[in-house]
């Protein structure tokens, strides 16, 4: 089965089973456009993807390439002008009293009040949400129960984080968007909310992930799809779109001494796709199957470098080569 | 069919433990029945979150609680304990204390409440509210009501104080007293809120507010003495809704003249209040 598809996905056309199927996927959208104002050329451009249940999905963009538009649409805060988006096999908007308890949510730009504090905030969150979490439980599975009674104002930024992931989950919702959750938070609260973030899929929810941190996308997300220019430009697993999109395995290694030939030939090892020489400084192409084929060869010729690396294509290569291309 | 787990069972779970209720439930079974507060309770919930907001907010709390009760000390001490023509032939002190009941309306509705509504919008605190299944006007009802609440705690503090300094006069027509309170109170939060919802920012509103409420409260009896105005002053005076929420408390407690006028006057600012209200929500 290919994961991995190039273009954007087929419409699945307008849904004819009832809500909430067994086994539907949690999200799917199908040829979304959206303008804003009439003259504009459109933030949405015939965008459709899918989100299967339990898995985290991330939606991957630049700033600016309409990411939060569409999970606001779906989620029925902003109104589309075409296409057709199913939540959970409802509508976000006809069927948004169903959603609201099934659907959690964490958006980029909202806050709190500053004086409100964190204990009040759970309280009045899970209050909202009819007490199907006891607020103090949470407040504790958060790591928020020392900070009860800090005002919102007064919080850092991974705690702020902390608590917007608290409060997205008070309803129990089998469905959680969050909007750029780790913007601007250090190496530290980042790793922190990663591991938060997974621990609410194991907790029996699926994720959307909104995000431009190819890093966050590649360690956390079962499937991304990158939006650009109003559309997704390709979809699949993390792993499946480097292998096909992100450009060859770079093997780098500074030689003995520069001009011996001890090179000589190794473009003939199969599956090198070029070789580049800079005085002692090499590095070999290759794809990621021959990695070892060309390491053996090397060997073979006697050299064993010391600062022998290989460095593998990751995701944030595939988004270059994929946004690059398009914007040409 | 799986039923969504109550409330009390899930208390004092791991989450391990509700995880695999979430699995047995399955995360593509059909929707439980929504366990959602009402819409009374959540205007409950946030009504009292927004009291404790609101008491957290120093500027509101002093133009409310005590800038009223002090200029109030110092202006019914100005004018002498005697009837005045400039007063309309009535005390001063008693001029000031049943007019100064409506001012800690105006700071509240104008300083207080579109500050805290602008800065929801600004920082998008509505849109999250609204996420979650809230209603834009249930925030801005449970606002309005401790709004309210403060007006009427606000109105007792100018009595308190007034009580055993100059004295509080007794009640010419109650029922009058309380109409006029009541409708003054609800048209100036009305305002308020169209203030609130038109302005994008809380510094602007702020401005705004200000802006509003110093030379309404100057001219509309919280000042000098209607007498000594010009006839300008007095022109912009009779059409500003605090002047008849002020005189409409004031003319039926010392009985010096009829309710009727002032109550058309703030009925007519009500209506344009919530069209205002109604047009901003529209637009939203």
């Amino acid at each position: 089965m290919p994961a991995t598809t190039l273009q954007p996905q087929p419409a699945p056309g307008p849904p004819a089973s009832p809500p909430s199927h067994p086994g539907r996927p949690a999200v799917e959208v199908a040829g979304l456009v959206k303008s804003y104002g009439r003259t504009a050329a459109p933030v949405l451009d015939g965008l459709s993807f899918t989100v299967p249940q339990g898995e985290i999905f991330g939606l991957l963009g630049a700033n600016g390439a309409g990411k939060t538009t569409a999970v606001e649409i779906v989620q029925g805060l902003r109104p589309h002008d075409r296409g057709d988006v199913r939540v959970l096999g409802l509508d976000p908007v006809a069927d948004r009293s169903r959603l609201r308890h099934l659907v959690g949510s964490q958006l980029q730009s909202s806050a709190l009040p500053d004086r409100l504090k964190v204990g009040e905030a759970l309280r009045l969150f899970a209050r909202l949400a009819g007490d199907v979490v006891d607020w103090k439980q949470l407040s504790d599975e958060w790591s928020l129960g020392h900070l009860e009674r800090r005002a919102f104002g007064a919080l850092s930024g991974g705690e702020r984080q902390r608590l917007f992931l608290a409060l997205a989950l008070v309803n129990q919702p089998r469905l959680v968007f969050l909007d750029e959750l780790t913007q601007g938070l250090d190496v530290g609260a980042r790793r922190e909310t990663w591991a938060l973030i997974e621990r609410v899929r194991e907790a029996g929810s699926t994720v959307v992930l909104v995000t431009h941190f190819m890093d966050e996308a590649e360690r956390l997300c079962d499937r991304v799809a990158v939006l650009h220019q109003g559309r997704i430009t390709a979809a699949g697993r993390p792993t499946d779109l480097i292998a096909s999109l992100g450009g060859p395995v770079h093997l780098r290694f500074s030689l003995p001494e520069a001009g011996t030939g001890v090179l000589d030939d190794i473009d003939q090892v199969p599956g090198v796709a070029g070789v580049t020489v800079d005085g002692r400084r090499v590095d070999i192409a290759a794809g990621a199957a021959s990695t070892v084929a060309v390491t053996a060869e090397l060997a073979r010729r006697g050299l064993a470098p010391d600062d022998f690396t290989v460095v593998r294509p990751s995701l944030e290569d595939v988004f270059v080569a994929l946004t690059q291309e398009d914007s040409s | 069919m799986s039923e969504r787990p109550s409330a009390a069972s899930l208390r004092a779970q791991p989450l391990g433990q509700r995880a695999a209720q979430w699995s047995e439930r399955g995360p593509s079974g059909p929707a439980p029945k929504a366990p959602r507060a009402g819409s009374a309770s959540a205007l409950a919930a946030l009504t009292r979150t927004e009291a404790r907001l609101l008491s957290r907010d120093w500027a509101a709390m002093v133009f409310a609680f005590v800038f009223p009760p002090l200029t109030l000390l110092v202006l019914a001490g100005s004018f002498g304990t005697e009837p005045d023509e400039g007063f309309g032939n009535e005390l001063p002190d008693d001029f000031y204390i049943t007019g100064y009941i409506g001012i800690p309306l105006a700071a509240l509705a104008f300083i207080g409440l579109p500050v805290l509504l602008a800065s929801y919008r600004e920082r998008d605190v509505l849109r999250r509210f609204t996420a979650f299944g809230v209603a834009t006007r249930t925030v801005v009802t449970a606002q309005a009501l401790v709004t309210a609440l403060l007006v009427v705690l606000a109105a007792g503090t100018v009595l308190a104080v007034a009580a055993p300094t100059y004295g509080v006069p007794s009640v010419d027509d109650p029922l009058a007293v309380g109409a006029a309170f009541g409708l003054g109170s609800l048209t100036m939060i009305v305002l308020g809120v169209a203030l609130g919802l038109s302005l994008k920012t809380a510094r602007g509103a702020q401005a705004i507010g200000l802006m509003a409420f110093f030379p309404m409260f100057l001219l509309s009896g919280g000042g000098p003495p209607p007498e000594v105005m010009t006839d300008a002053m007095r022109r912009i005076a009779d059409v500003l809704p605090l002047t008849h929420a002020v005189a409409g408390i004031r003319d039926p407690w010392l009985g010096s003249g009829p309710v009727g006028g002032h109550l058309a006057v703030l009925g007519i600012w009500l209506v344009v209040g919530l069209a205002i209200v109604g047009w901003q929500v529209r637009r939203r």
